[in-house]
């Protein structure tokens, strides 16, 4: 059960966020595009087409490809689409982050916080949990909206959309464990997006790697396996590191 | 290092606690080194020291915001850092340094925050008695100087705390924010044990009874500002027309120590008996043609005290 202390905390936190437009635009303009614009457009686009890709005869394909290049529409559905959705559930937490945790500690409001009765952890956990409230608010509903589509269409199974929704808690999740490290490393809002682009670099680019050698179902669930060991592995090199001492610096 | 504890306060309880602490920070700078010091419930210290002599490193040991490198932290009787260190948290009002002040968050938010999490207080009395009624819907940094650090004294006197750590409550305030800021301070120490880091002497010495002054990382000296007092004894203030040199050097003539005031256009010389030595040693350096327009006895001020005892150790 959460404390009061904490319940007030998770709320300072919330009310903050919302309060910031540059986070609330950033963190939903995003999400939409990745999760909802874009995806939609090319699922509608695609709808009845049957035009297989236009490759050359005898190129090599990855694993995760084959079979894939004479349906556009499956090609978009498997690979491009959770990768959408891998890019907009990594953005919101780490948006947020930059603004709630890289801006207290920019403008050493932080101090005020520290000089009440409160731990280090419980700061974090409050602000962590503020940032998974709104990745909640902003990417369930989209991809509330793709579901609905892809099932309404037939184009996926129920089956398929419940293993996308999985991708996406996890990218969620991975992407509150790099917001973790971000609070830590992050002095100003410049590092904050350097390392913020540091650490997401490589991941959408081991996404990426994932949806085109893995093949078939087990695509989504390699892709789950590798954002949760991602975000797992931030959260212990975090909470190792953790100390005011290191988050007041 | 003297150490000079209040009769009668040695048996209880330390409110704080440093014992064999040194903190070196990830730069390698030592901010502390090897430092004992405690003070007794109930006391009203000053934490004095030039800059970089370790006061707010202090602060933050107590605050749980630091850890030290090796030696053992204790506030209100509990290990800094211990499960049972949140529970003494609660019981201690603390005044950051100049802290950062929340575009997006309101004095009535934050002091809201600060009830949940002393999980006591009586918030219309702290908003009533600091006059922040009419500021509860502004955010804290559209706030004065002023008002933010009341803000801040509301919100750790909420809880009505048994401590108080109050590091420079009034750093960067004008004469009348810091005028109103001691005012509330005078009320608010009464009976709560007050660790009180300043730079302002006059501060120290209106607000506090003991003194530990600090230097490089070294405590110089702990003891009851009425013991430092009595220690400088009685002194007589001189000032001449021609000035401070011929002054000193007529009275080493006659085998009379003096220093420069800290005036500077005056000497201090320190008197066992003012009202019976005085008249013969005016007399004499008027014969000598020093045109004295000032002669009166003096008490130590404690700028004088902290000037003197930092000179001399360096």
């Amino acid at each position: 059960m959460i404390s009061p202390q904490r319940r007030a905390l998770v709320a300072k936190e919330f009310r903050q966020v919302l309060r910031s437009r540059g986070a609330v635009l950033s963190a939903t303009l995003l999400p939409v595009l990745l999760i909802l614009i874009i995806p939609l457009a090319e699922i509608l686009g695609m709808r009845g087409s049957s035009t297989p890709l236009n490759l050359p005869v005898g190129t090599p394909l990855p694993p995760g490809l084959e079979g894939l290049t004479g349906n556009p529409s499956q090609f978009f559905v498997q690979v491009m689409l959770p990768l959408f959705i891998t890019l907009g559930g990594l953005i919101v937490p780490s948006i947020s982050a930059t603004y709630t945790v890289v801006a207290e500690r920019e403008s050493r409001s932080l101090e005020l916080l520290i000089a009440l009765p409160v731990r280090l952890q419980d700061i974090l956990l409050a602000k962590l949990v503020a940032m998974l409230a709104l990745a909640t608010i902003v990417v369930v509903p989209l991809f509330a909206v793709d579901a609905v589509v892809l099932l309404a269409l037939g184009t996926a199974s129920p089956g398929y959309v419940g293993l996308l929704f999985v991708v996406l808690v996890a990218a969620v999740t991975c992407s509150i464990g790099i917001a973790l490290l971000l609070a830590l490393l992050a002095r100003d809002f410049r590092t904050a997006n350097n390392l913020n682009g540091a650490m997401s670099g490589p991941l959408i680019l081991l996404t990426l790697a994932v949806l085109v050698v893995v093949p078939g179902e087990a695509r989504l669930l390699a892709l789950t396996a590798v954002l949760a060991a991602a975000g797992i592995g931030a959260y212990v090199v975090g909470l190792r590191w953790l100390t005011f001492e290191r988050y007041l610096a | 290092m003297t150490r000079v504890v209040p009769n009668g306060l040695a048996a209880r309880e330390p409110a704080l606690a440093l014992a064999g602490v040194s903190k070196r920070y990830r730069n390698k700078a030592l901010a502390l080194d090897d430092v004992t010091w405690s003070i007794e419930l109930g006391a009203r210290v000053c934490l004095l020291g030039p800059n970089g002599a370790g006061k707010t490193t202090c602060i933050r040991l107590f605050e749980g915001a630091l850890q030290p490198t090796t030696g053992h932290v204790e506030l209100l009787g509990t290990a800094v850092g211990s499960p049972k260190y949140l529970a003494a948290r609660r019981r201690t009002g603390i005044v950051p340094q100049g802290p950062g002040m929340y575009a997006d968050v309101t004095v009535g938010e934050y002091l809201g925050l600060a009830l949940r999490l002393y999980g006591r207080g009586d918030l219309s009395r702290v908003v009533a008695v600091f006059d922040l009624g009419q500021h509860r819907d502004k955010m804290l940094a559209q706030l004065s100087g002023g008002y933010q650090r009341r803000v801040v004294l509301a919100a750790a006197l909420l809880g009505e705390p048994d401590l108080l750590l109050l590091d420079e409550p009034t750093v960067g305030l004008d004469p009348v924010a810091t005028h109103d800021v001691h005012a509330f301070l005078k009320e608010a120490m009464e009976g709560r044990t007050t660790l009180l880091c300043t730079h302002n002497l006059a501060e120290a010495e209106a607000l506090c009874d003991e003194v530990v002054i600090l230097r490089e990382g070294k405590v110089l000296i702990h003891a009851p500002l009425a013991d430092m007092r009595q220690r400088a004894g009685p002194q007589l203030l001189l000032a001449a027309r021609q000035g401070v040199e011929p002054l000193l050097a007529a009275l080493r003539k006659r085998g009379q120590s003096a220093s420069v005031a800290g005036e500077d256009d005056a000497v201090l010389v320190p008197l066992e008996d003012a009202p019976s030595q005085a008249p013969n040693l005016l007399r004499a350096l008027l014969a000598e043609g020093l045109d004295i327009y000032r002669c009166e006895p003096s008490r130590a001020t404690l700028e004088d005290l902290f000037l003197d005892l930092v000179r001399s150790k360096q």
